[in-house]
């Protein structure tokens, strides 16, 4: 990537409505000053909570996995330590630094988490993570470095553990893990503190059948350990932990079925449903075995039948009122925490709207329970929760409302037209956006960025600045295509979109007239791509476009007519690779399929599976990694996301989002064989990146600005001005001036070095054509002002620093490598894009 | 024309609350069927019930006589093996191993497939088949979550998961082995599609360099080309219906309760 060392400063323009954000999974920090909601889509959520009062607002959003987050867990004993450990359905794990929004450490794993219990065991220093999911270990691991330290292994009928808990029991120094296969075989391993993967294997030490299949959870009475509750799809069970024999059992109610379940004392336990919501209920006393039922300990009674006084008793139902139908069970946490000498108890709920619901669990004496016992009620008393808000309900709330690209389209009352896709074309400076209605909107894209960021004149302008609007869709456009930018053997005038109509159409750019309507598949277009450079010149002049029906087409733009129909795949196409040596087109399915088909013909070559189908995929990609020279391929784009996250490169991270965005639209974006050719010439003042979570959404926007770029324009344009005169005068172009420049820009980027060069030789030349669409005032303007809007959504740069570099620069341009560096360095850019206030 | 638009968005909407009625439940009813049917073929007992474990024999044999071996396969595990196998650069050496039953070799791969596919069936399971669905959303996420299940569980057993050779030569299984391999030598025992496949590892050093040679003997295992099958019918069926789900979620206004306000987008 040519933009590799830059700064460059993210700003995000979200646009009026709230991402969507179907909550997988939910954490309250210890501090009760960060919650933490995973999606299905793989993004976490951080949420900035007033401790006292619960009230929250959306802060940050984290991008990076690639599949729904599982488990969330803690780092460190210190509860402010402002850490998060996240692993996601493919394997990724993360530690998320909850302050500046940045991922300190990335792994991948072959063992996917299902649950991670956060634990300070004996003889180590601070947390280990203790893992269980789809295999038949427990994993331990450093929640910092994310090392599996050691595993335990099950030397009786070994499966997968589907529930765990660690504890330490009482006045004792060894730390014990229990364990439940989903064949229900409880196994307890008992930890000195001093394993390690040297000591493997490490077996348990005693393991028991009991009646309970593919059980959820299992946790521990913390006040009385001999009591363990294990919780069933279809009733949770209190067992005794001494001999695991089942005490009591509740069944879940009707169209119900459970998800969890927790102590609240020793004789209270909270359950929660999938349709979200908690049951309170309080354990017959007489059941329950250990120290602190001393009195009834090893009572006759406790093996009898159960009759109906010895069952649980259910005093209190946590519902919202007027649920809201959701499209998938909410994740719920019971959250316990001791604040100024007072434990707090609280129950969380994260659902599949993005809305988060607190209730603080009322504490209920025994004498009040006597008194609710004597009441006759057909329902036990509900409460309804304490606090509860949503994204939406965050987006509503701010005033000034965030602002979209686009907003200056819905003055006057013209109704929201949802974005739906966009890019960013800078050579031309424009910006090209796709919406719902069907219409493609083309807008001078630094005028609209103006309008929006700065203040002044400007803005009272009516219908100002111009737009460009194609109209040919029927329908949502889904995709847009610049083949110029790509590969300039396209013509420059051409434009491709492709909508929810099937039709892929061919614009032309600059008389905004719509020169063919392909009509070739039957679903939804969902990507449009450019073959590789070294295709046949037929098939060169191509793109290729794929659809909702799994079908993938080369359409030729010269020609006007669809080259290769390439249908018949079952399953939805994930990504394209190409063999074009070979004339192969290789399309892998989300089945793991993959068809190889020739592109000069049409004919489909072979249909692979499992272990062939992988290594023909990778095949593509060691061809490719040659070409990208250095650029490992096409891995996943989150590895790519990662390693720019690691390096601070925001453009890796960029394109890394826009890949991992495709992925999520079913496709992963072409192989690069173009990267280097994308990526030509200098670095853009000013990029614009469409960003989706879910293909359902409207189109966010994020602006990047470079600075370095930036000042290169602004150099370039203040010397261009001058006369030959004045450049003499002050010195710039004699020898040694410009030995001292090229002396610095040595050691720094070739990039850079190549940018001064660049400019070094326009000054001399006087090459006062300079192309820009912005006068320099307002340039200057732009940045001084991009600040004040930069600052609501949190960017970390002081104005006055930006200020400052730039006064330097201008006084000789000799410093400017050295100092964006120290900035770059100083300054720290956040991966994460807050959401505004 | 309007008429024929408000037509046409009229039985659309009534195809899609069919849709959402009645064949989700009728294709979930026959995916349930094809699962049970997939579980079925399993060695091991699966949702919990205790049939007899299945026994199976197989020889698996490379010419001219480099590799041999006898197993017997029992669940998940390889309860017996003889093994006989010659390396390239000893041709006059036999080594000889065996598994012993007290110490089984177990494939990991069946039981994460059985898993996978009982973790389907129980999301099969917990819709009842009185519920009405209010939105294609939630189909879609159920469906989203069964057809993950599967492709996990179809791919456990057919692309074998990768190992580092240290971690195979320090396997548990390994360890089972009877008398033991000398240190040069690794075996494994593993699936990949309906074959049971035993790979042997010889590790060389060549000019300071770890090398290692390798070559298998594999022999097809009936029971798992059946379950494929399943597994890939029932992909298959899953598949069809979240593409028919998602042509009815293009058009942004339908839900199952608005039946008067539909109207078609485009």
């Amino acid at each position: 990537m040519s933009a590799g060392t830059n700064l460059v400063v993210p700003v995000v323009l979200w646009g009026k409505s709230a991402p969507t954000h179907c909550i997988s999974c939910i954490f309250l920090s210890r501090d009760q000053r960060t919650l933490v909601t995973g999606c299905h889509d793989g993004q976490i959520c951080l949420w900035q909570v007033d401790p006292d009062t619960l009230q929250m607002i959306p802060r940050c959003l984290l991008v990076g996995h690639t599949a729904p987050i599982l488990c969330l867990a803690r780092v460190s004993v210190v509860s402010d330590n402002n850490y998060i450990v996240s692993s996601s359905e493919s394997g990724e794990m993360c530690t998320w630094d909850l302050v500046d929004g940045k991922c300190r450490e990335v792994v991948k794993l072959p063992y996917v988490h299902t649950n991670m219990q956060a634990y300070h065991m004996c003889g180590s220093d601070d947390i280990r993570l203790f893992c269980n999911g789809y295999y038949a270990e427990v994993l331990i691991m450093d929640p910092f470095s994310l090392e599996v330290l050691f595993t335990l292994s099950s030397r009786m009928s070994p499966d997968w553990i589907c529930a765990l808990h660690v504890l330490r029991p009482a006045k004792r120094k060894d730390d014990v893990i229990l364990g439940l296969t989903t064949t229900g075989m409880v196994k307890v391993w008992t930890l000195q503190g001093n394993e390690s993967k040297a000591t493997e294997p490490h077996y348990e030490h005693e393991s028991k059948q009991i009646r309970c299949l593919n059980a959820l959870s299992m946790s521990c009475c913390g006040g009385n350990q001999r009591t363990v509750v294990i919780v069933c799809a279809k009733y949770w069970q209190i067992y005794d932990a001494g001999d695991f024999s089942i005490l009591c059992s509740v069944q879940a109610p009707r169209s119900e079925r459970w998800i969890s379940a927790d102590f609240l004392s020793t004789d209270r336990v909270i359950a929660w449903s999938d349709e979200g919501k908690g049951y309170m209920y309080k354990l017959p006393a007489k059941k329950l075995k250990g120290l602190v039922f001393s009195s009834v300990a090893d009572n006759k009674e406790f093996h009898s039948a159960a009759t109906e006084s010895d069952t649980p008793f259910l005093y209190c139902v946590l519902a919202v009122p007027n649920d809201r139908p959701m499209s998938c069970p909410p994740a719920m946490r019971y959250h316990e925490v001791s604040r100024s000498g007072k434990v707090q108890k609280y129950l969380l709920r994260g659902d599949s709207d993005g809305a988060v619901v607190v209730w603080n669990i009322p504490e209920v004496t025994n004498s009040q329970l006597a008194q609710i016992k004597q009441e006759e009620f057909d329902k036990p008393p509900g409460m309804p929760p304490t606090m509860s808000t949503s994204l939406t309900k965050a987006w509503a709330a701010m005033q000034p409302s965030p602002v979209g690209i686009l907003d200056q389209l819905e003055r006057g009352g013209t109704p929201r037209v949802p974005l739906t896709a966009s890019m960013y074309l800078p050579q031309q400076s424009r910006l090209v956006v796709g919406r719902e209605d069907g219409s493609i909107i083309i807008v001078p894209a630094t005028q609209t960025v103006m309008l929006h960021l700065l203040h002044g004149n400007h803005q009272q302008y009516d219908d100002w600045p111009p737009h460009q609007r194609l109209i040919g869709h029927v329908g949502r456009v889904n995709c847009l295509l610049y083949p110029h930018l790509v590969h300039p053997r396209y013509e420059r005038a051409h434009l491709v979109s492709g909508g929810v109509d099937f039709a892929v159409c061919l614009w032309d750019l600059y008389s905004g007239t719509l020169l063919h309507r392909f009509c070739v598949h039957a679903g939804e277009i969902t990507q449009l791509l450019v073959p590789p450079n070294n295709c046949s010149t037929r098939v060169q002049k191509c793109i290729c476009s794929v659809a909702s029906d799994h079908s993938v087409t080369l359409l030729g733009l010269t020609e006007r007519k669809c080259v290769v129909l390439a249908s018949r795949h079952l399953f939805p196409v994930v990504t394209i690779k190409w063999r074009p040596l070979d004339d192969f087109m290789i399309v892998g399915c989300s089945d793991g399929s993959v068809y190889v088909w020739q592109m000069e013909t049409g004919h489909l070559d072979r249909v692979l599976h499992g272990i062939s189908a992988e290594e023909v995929l990778y095949a593509c990609d060691e061809n490719t990694s040659t070409a990208t020279a250095g650029d490992s391929g096409l891995a996943n784009p989150a590895v790519h996301f990662f390693r720019g996250l690691r390096h601070r490169n925001l453009s890796a991270i960029r394109h890394a989002t826009q890949r991992g965005i495709h992925q999520l639209q079913q496709l992963s974006h072409h192989n690069q064989q173009d990267g280097s050719l994308q990526q030509k010439g200098r670095a853009m003042p000013l990029m614009i990146q469409g960003l989706r979570t879910n293909p359902k959404d409207p189109e966010s926007h994020i602006l990047c600005f470079d600075i370095e770029a930036l000042i290169v324009e602004l150099l370039t344009e203040e010397y261009g001005a001058m006369s030959p005169g004045s450049l003499e005068a002050q010195g710039l172009i004699n020898q040694s001036e410009y030995e001292k420049v090229f002396a610095l820009t040595q050691s720094a980027s070739p990039d850079a070095g190549k940018k001064i060069a660049d400019f070094f030789g326009r000054v001399k030349d006087k090459a006062g054509d300079l192309e820009r669409s912005l006068k320099e005032k307002d340039r200057h303007d732009l940045l001084g002002r991009v600040k004040d809007k930069a600052g609501t959504f949190e960017r970390s740069i002081k104005e006055k620093d930006r200020h400052g570099i730039l006064a330097k620069m201008k006084e000789g341009a000799e410093t400017m490598q050295t100092k964006i560096q120290a900035k770059a360095e100083s300054v720290g850019l956040r991966a994460s894009d807050k959401s505004s206030e | 024309m309007a008429d024929i638009d408000k037509d046409e968005s009229d039985s659309l909407q009534v195809e899609f609350e069919w849709l959402l009625r009645k064949e989700v439940h009728a294709v979930l009813a026959q995916l349930q069927n094809i699962l049970q049917e997939c579980g079925r073929r399993f060695p091991v007992p699966l949702f919990g019930t205790d049939g007899p474990q299945k026994q199976d024999k197989f020889v698996l044999t490379t010419p001219p006589d480099q590799l041999k071996c006898i197993v017997s396969v029992m669940g998940d595990n390889i309860t017996q093996a003889e093994i006989t196998l010659k390396v390239q650069r000893q041709q006059n050496v036999i080594y000889r191993t065996s598994i012993q039953n007290d110490s089984p070799w177990k494939l990991q791969q069946v039981q994460d497939a059985g898993n996978h596919l009982q973790h389907a069936l129980q999301h099969i399971d917990s819709v009842d088949p009185d519920y009405s669905f209010r939105s294609s959303e939630e189909v879609l996420h159920l469906l989203g979550d069964i057809l993950g299940c599967l492709q996990r569980g179809r791919t456990s057993l057919i692309v074998p998961r990768k190992r580092t050779i240290d971690d195979l030569m320090k396997s548990r299984n390994m360890r089972s082995l009877v008398p033991n391999l000398p240190e040069d030598l690794a075996i494994s025992f593993y699936i990949q599609s309906h074959k049971l496949v035993l790979a042997v590892y010889h590790l060389s050093t060549v000019h300071g360099n770890l090398k290692f040679d390798t070559f298998q003997a594999e022999c097809s295992v009936p029971w798992i080309s059946e379950v494929l099958v399943l597994f890939t019918v029932a992909l298959q069926l899953c598949q069809q219906l979240k593409d028919k789900i998602c042509v009815f979620s293009q058009y942004k206004d339908f839900s199952a309760t608005s039946t008067n306000t539909a109207a078609v987008v485009w």
